[in-house]
């Protein structure tokens, strides 16, 4: 079962409310667990994405798509980066989102990706 | 080029032939499944440009050998002298085939200890002959992670001191189990597994009906081997007409029959009507035989109903469970009508295994559409969609929804 976990937010803001050690703790953890999920045979893919102050806004107006500078939505609400994973259970997947989340110390989301059999 | 198929086929068939030689031999089941995929490689290139070798197993099992012998040279010194000659003496006697052999490495590669990831993909390469990369395309994940999942449940295999025999007899009937469901779970993510993109993965369930089949030629006494055999034949006839030509789900009701494969359908229910009855009845033979009447059936409305739902009634006695009750009530509404279905799905309401599906959802949508309580059903199909982890499914399931706003 694939699924993905998204951590929201912004490294300045994580700087910011935590201070440097911890940032830099952070890269270590993070580092570490991509190492654990590949030698685990658990990793799809992990990516962090740049930050939401440089995100593009693509909507309608007038009719005509418009691209606009900023984020969405506000930055602690902004997704930074995720991980998707194949794993056995969904036991597992809330495993390794706990230990994210432990570091973190943000409210991490887990989805499960749609390639399950359908049962008809 | 027209060879190519054909050396492929040997390849796979030889495949755990070849592997279950050198592990009987040596014992050292990580190394000698490198040095057989190696061999592989280099007679999928070399035959295909040279042609096929008088003697093919005997060639796998010598480049194999050498391998072997390679890697223990740069092991150690000790260990060549003694195990070299062996190995040389082994390749040149080019021993019988041993069935047992093949049974004993899907016994190991199906142990219970490793996980169900890892039972599959270790199952497709030590005994499908499939290489890393084609089994990571078909799980739709890195090479490199499932490389390095292969390479774990090899390490686990060493490191819990497994060995290279069959279970003992009071094991044998749940170790077997365990095989014939890692070759169903394989079916399943062929038959069924969805990308977003295709609804079918063919080379998982050509593959996986290739092992049961060639399971079943090695051990044709267990009933349950033949029943799971047939039901993967008896449902693999019907794919060509399981998705529509935009790639939609096509439900069984609603497919085009004549697309059916009849020569699917006749070995099925061959096989079927050749162990029924002559063995312990077990629940593979009794999906098989649930499914044998659907394809039997010229049309969806000549289906034997009363038939089917007195095959649930066995299976759930055998086999009990939440969704063989779930199926069950699918038949007592075909037999008795939609409430009478209804009243039975309302016995899993408070089941907790059902608590996360879609499924029990999506049949009480179903079932209450036919009762013409629409507005009820359509809250069901809507529940039920956003509940599903299947892509094709979310679609037909929202569209089901929306067709009765």
């Amino acid at each position: 079962m694939k699924y993905m976990i998204m951590t929201f937010g912004s490294a300045e803001a994580g700087v910011a409310a935590m201070g440097r050690e911890w940032m830099l703790e952070m890269v270590k953890f993070m580092q570490q667990l991509d190492k654990d999920l590949k030698d685990s045979g658990e990793l799809v893919d992990a990516r962090g994405l740049a930050d939401g102050s440089q995100a593009k806004t693509v909507r309608i107006k007038n009719g005509i798509p418009v691209a606009t500078d900023g984020p969405f939505a506000e930055s602690k609400e902004s997704l930074v980066g995720y991980w998707i994973v194949d794993v056995e259970s969904e036991a597992r997947v809330i495993e390794i989102a706990s230990r994210i989340v432990d570091y973190v110390k943000a409210p991490i989301e887990v989805r499960q990706v749609m390639d399950a059999p359908p049962d008809f | 080029l027209s060879d190519e198929p054909r050396i492929e086929d040997l390849l796979r068939e030889l495949a755990p032939q070849v592997l279950g030689m050198l592990v009987r031999r040596h014992d050292q089941f990580d190394a000698c499944e490198d040095a057989v995929q190696e061999a592989l490689l280099a007679a999928a290139l070399q035959w295909a440009d040279r042609g096929v070798p008088d003697n093919p197993r005997s060639w796998l099992i010598t480049v194999a050998s050498r391998r072997l012998v390679d890697e223990w040279r740069s092991e150690s010194a000790r260990r060549r002298r003694e195990e070299s000659t062996a190995v040389l003496e082994l390749a040149v006697a080019d021993q019988a085939v041993s069935h047992d052999d093949t049974l004993t490495l899907l016994f190991l590669c199906c142990h219970p200890s490793l996980s169900v990831p890892s039972q599959l993909a270790l199952t497709l390469r030590a005994v499908g002959g499939l290489t890393t990369a084609e089994i990571a395309r078909a799980f739709l994940v890195p090479e490199a992670t499932m490389a390095q999942r292969i390479s774990r449940a090899k390490e686990r295999i060493k490191s819990t001191g497994m060995k290279f025999d069959l279970p003992p007899e009071s094991e044998r009937a749940d170790r077997l189990r365990v095989v014939l469901h890692v070759l169903y779970l394989v079916f399943n993510e062929g038959y069924m597994t969805s990308s977003g993109i295709s609804l079918h993965r063919a080379d998982l369930t050509t593959e996986a009906i290739r092992l049961a089949r060639m399971l079943y030629e090695i051990a044709p006494g267990e009933g349950e081997v033949a029943g799971l055999l047939a039901l993967m034949l008896l449902t693999e006839a019907r794919r060509p007409a399981r998705t529509d030509a935009d790639g939609w789900l096509v439900p069984l009701d609603d497919q085009q029959r004549d697309l059916w494969n009849t020569a699917q359908i006749t070995e099925g229910v061959a096989l079927l009507t050749r162990t029924l009855g002559k063995f312990p009845v077990g629940p593979y033979q009794m999906q098989a035989a649930i499914a044998a009447v659907h394809d039997e059936a010229p049309t969806a409305d000549e289906t034997d109903w009363p038939q089917i739902l007195a095959l649930y009634e066995v299976l759930e006695q055998i086999s009990p469970g939440p969704v063989v009750t779930l199926n069950r009530a699918v038949a007592v509404a075909r037999v008795h009508g939609p409430r009478a279905g209804l009243a039975l799905l309302g016995t899993l309401d408070t089941d907790e295994r059902m608590a996360y599906t879609h499924r029990l959802e999506a049949v009480r949508g179903h079932l209450l559409e036919q009762a013409g309580d629409l507005a009820a059903a359509r809250e069901s199909y809507q529940r039920a969609a956003r509940m599903t982890a299947s892509l094709p499914e979310q679609r037909y399931l929202t569209l089901r929804a929306a067709r009765l706003d």
